[in-house]
């Protein structure tokens, strides 16, 4: 199994047409995003955010009205606002990898080749989601340490204080964003096993992965007011969806299916 | 009593209803060259797939060196080796990563793997381009990898699916090279699938013919010719076309079936083997100059297209 990790692994690392969209849409949303506002609340010229605050719900504008007026940019895009593109981040990475995984095989002409190795069905089908939830998993990560270092480092004139990570992010970024990919995977994956190439799964899985999509981007701003135990039973529970949908992938996956449909 | 390699029983497996194999039955001993022949569509590949447990059979057995691959698939693949159509080479890996890492998952060491793969490369001529990218290789390169990909375990039996399909003469030479030495000298069990007839004759010691699924002749290729015509073709070298009273001594000599004339001189059907050098004799008694006389069995080629019109006939 680890041999077809790591087979996957030197094919996304050489990959440009992989790479680029994996390392550009994070560091967009992660890195660019947050320094532009951190230098945006860096100015005087601020803008003032009260009208902002008085649309979104209480819990979170309270904690916000509290702070000094120039903070309050700051915190509420940095601390809240952007919190949902975090989840976007590995569910991004891993839909796009795992829609490659059986069918860019296909696509390439190699699924045959592979199949006539001697590795077991479910060996072959965890190592392809482990060969797209370990780069889901670490480009949010390492977009996760940089937005931090970015914010913290161009808020400081404003905040004066290290801000990100609370221990709520901590959760989010530790559990529930590799959870949140684990679910993207256990739907492409079954779907990547089904379409004859790359785009296909990638039409047919985005039906299924935008919806995921939303409802992570809605919820993941109420994640970080709720208490911590909440959030790590949240992340539990996408945990189980995921894992659900990744065994009831592993037990439907055969050779037999797979080699028919080449 | 020697095992077989490679046995199937009623091996049937069909694809939306339509049979792909059709009750095949056939043996292959250990060591044995069989090439698979037929049209597209005729069932090669889905037998390959099948005999190697990536398909799983509708009904019917099959064993591979005492295996059930339906069963046992994995132990089967430890100990096969498959080139298939397309070479299979992921472009994005060089071409050391694409023999070493399918080395690694069969379970050698990485450096075990990338040693073997070096030295499998440096047997097909391709070890300077090990560190290159398997996406610039031309077609004859990418069989070469893919050949040396699919021997450095050492398998004991060989599927090779086409392997020269796509090749230049002097690439396909060299592969048909290979797979003979394959055969002679390492003693592998190889079931070739191929178009090209004449690299099936200079290979194999039997020939099965599949048509839509199912098999229509196997056998060795003289006895398959045997069962097709009587006698046996000899080519004889007049120095010219034959004249008429040439054409009547040899239709009247012991053991003729028949005589045709052609542009060197004649050629001549006799019963058997033994009849030639009476044949040649009478010809030189009668001051005929004979310049050769070499009995021709017939090709593979020519068994093929005779079975094929059997075929259409009988539709």
């Amino acid at each position: 199994m680890r041999a077809v990790v790591i087979k996957d692994l030197t094919a996304i690392r050489r990959s440009k047409g992989v790479l680029i969209p994996m390392i550009t849409v994070p560091g967009l949303l992660l890195v660019i995003l947050p320094l532009l506002i951190g230098l945006a609340a860096r100015n005087h010229a601020a803008p003032n955010v009260d009208g902002i605050l008085r649309s979104v719900p209480e819990g979170v504008a309270r904690p916000i009205t509290q702070l000094p007026e120039a903070q309050r940019l700051v915190v509420l895009v940095n601390g809240y606002l952007l919190a949902p593109l975090f989840l976007i981040v590995p569910l991004m990475v891993a839909s796009v990898l795992a829609a490659d995984a059986f069918a860019g095989e296909k696509e390439r002409s190699t699924l045959e080749s592979l199949l006539h190795l001697p590795i077991s069905e479910r060996d072959l089908f965890y190592a392809k989601v482990l060969g797209a939830f370990l780069p889901a998993v670490l480009v949010s990560w390492i977009g996760f340490v940089l937005f931090a270092v970015v914010v913290n480092t161009t808020a400081w004139p404003v905040m004066h204080r290290v801000f990100i990570p609370t221990k709520l992010w901590l959760v989010m970024i530790v559990w529930v964003a590799p959870a949140v990919a684990a679910l993207g995977l256990g739907v492409m994956v079954r779907v990547s096993a089904r379409a004859k190439s790359t785009q296909e799964a990638n039409q047919l899985g985005g039906a299924v992965i935008l919806p995921l999509i939303f409802l992570a981007v809605g919820q993941s701003t109420g994640l970080l007011l709720v208490t911590l135990p909440l959030a790590v039973g949240a992340g539990a529970l996408v945990w189980l969806v995921a894992l659900v949908l990744a065994t009831g992938g592993a037990r439907r996956f055969t050779r037999d299916r797979m080699a028919a449909a080449i | 009593m020697e095992h077989a390699a490679i046995e199937t029983s009623g091996l049937t497996r069909s694809f939306a209803g339509r049979p792909a194999v059709d009750q095949l039955t056939f043996e292959v001993a250990p060591g044995e060259v069989v090439a698979l022949l037929g049209p597209n569509g005729a069932g090669k590949t889905t037998t390959i797939r099948l005999l190697n447990g990536i398909l799983q059979p509708d009904s019917g057995t099959s064993r591979v060196l005492g295996l059930d691959p339906a069963a046992d698939g994995d132990a089967v693949r430890r100990r096969t080796g498959v080139l298939t159509e397309a070479a299979g080479l992921d472009d994005r890996l060089t071409v050391l990563e694409n023999v070493a890492i399918p080395a690694r998952i069969r379970g050698m060491s990485r450096v075990d793997a990338e040693r073997g793969a070096l030295r499998m490369l440096e047997r097909f001529a391709m070890a300077e381009r090990a560190g290159q990218k398997a996406q610039g290789l031309s077609t004859g390169q990418r069989k070469r990898v893919s050949l040396a990909r699919a021997l450095l375990h050492e398998p004991d039996v060989l599927f090779l699916d086409e392997p020269t399909s796509g090749l230049d003469p002097e690439a396909t030479r060299d592969v048909v090279g290979l797979i003979a030495t394959l055969a002679r000298e390492h003693g592998r069990t190889v079931l070739l699938c191929t178009h090209f007839l004449a690299e099936a004759g200079r290979l194999c010691q039997r020939m099965a013919v599949l048509q839509r699924g199912r098999l229509q002749a196997y056998g060795r290729p003289e006895d398959l010719a045997a069962r097709l015509w009587r006698g046996l073709p000899v080519d004889l070298d007049l120095g010219g076309p034959a004249d008429d009273r040439t054409l009547a001594v040899l239709r009247e000599a012991r053991g003729v079936i028949s005589v045709e004339a052609s542009l060197d001189g004649a050629v001549v059907r006799v019963e058997a083997r033994a009849a030639v050098p009476s044949l040649v004799a009478n010809l030189v008694s009668r001051e005929v100059p004979v310049y050769g006389a070499a009995p021709r069995p017939p090709t593979v080629e020519e068994i093929y297209f005779a079975l094929q019109e059997q075929e259409e006939s009988v539709l």
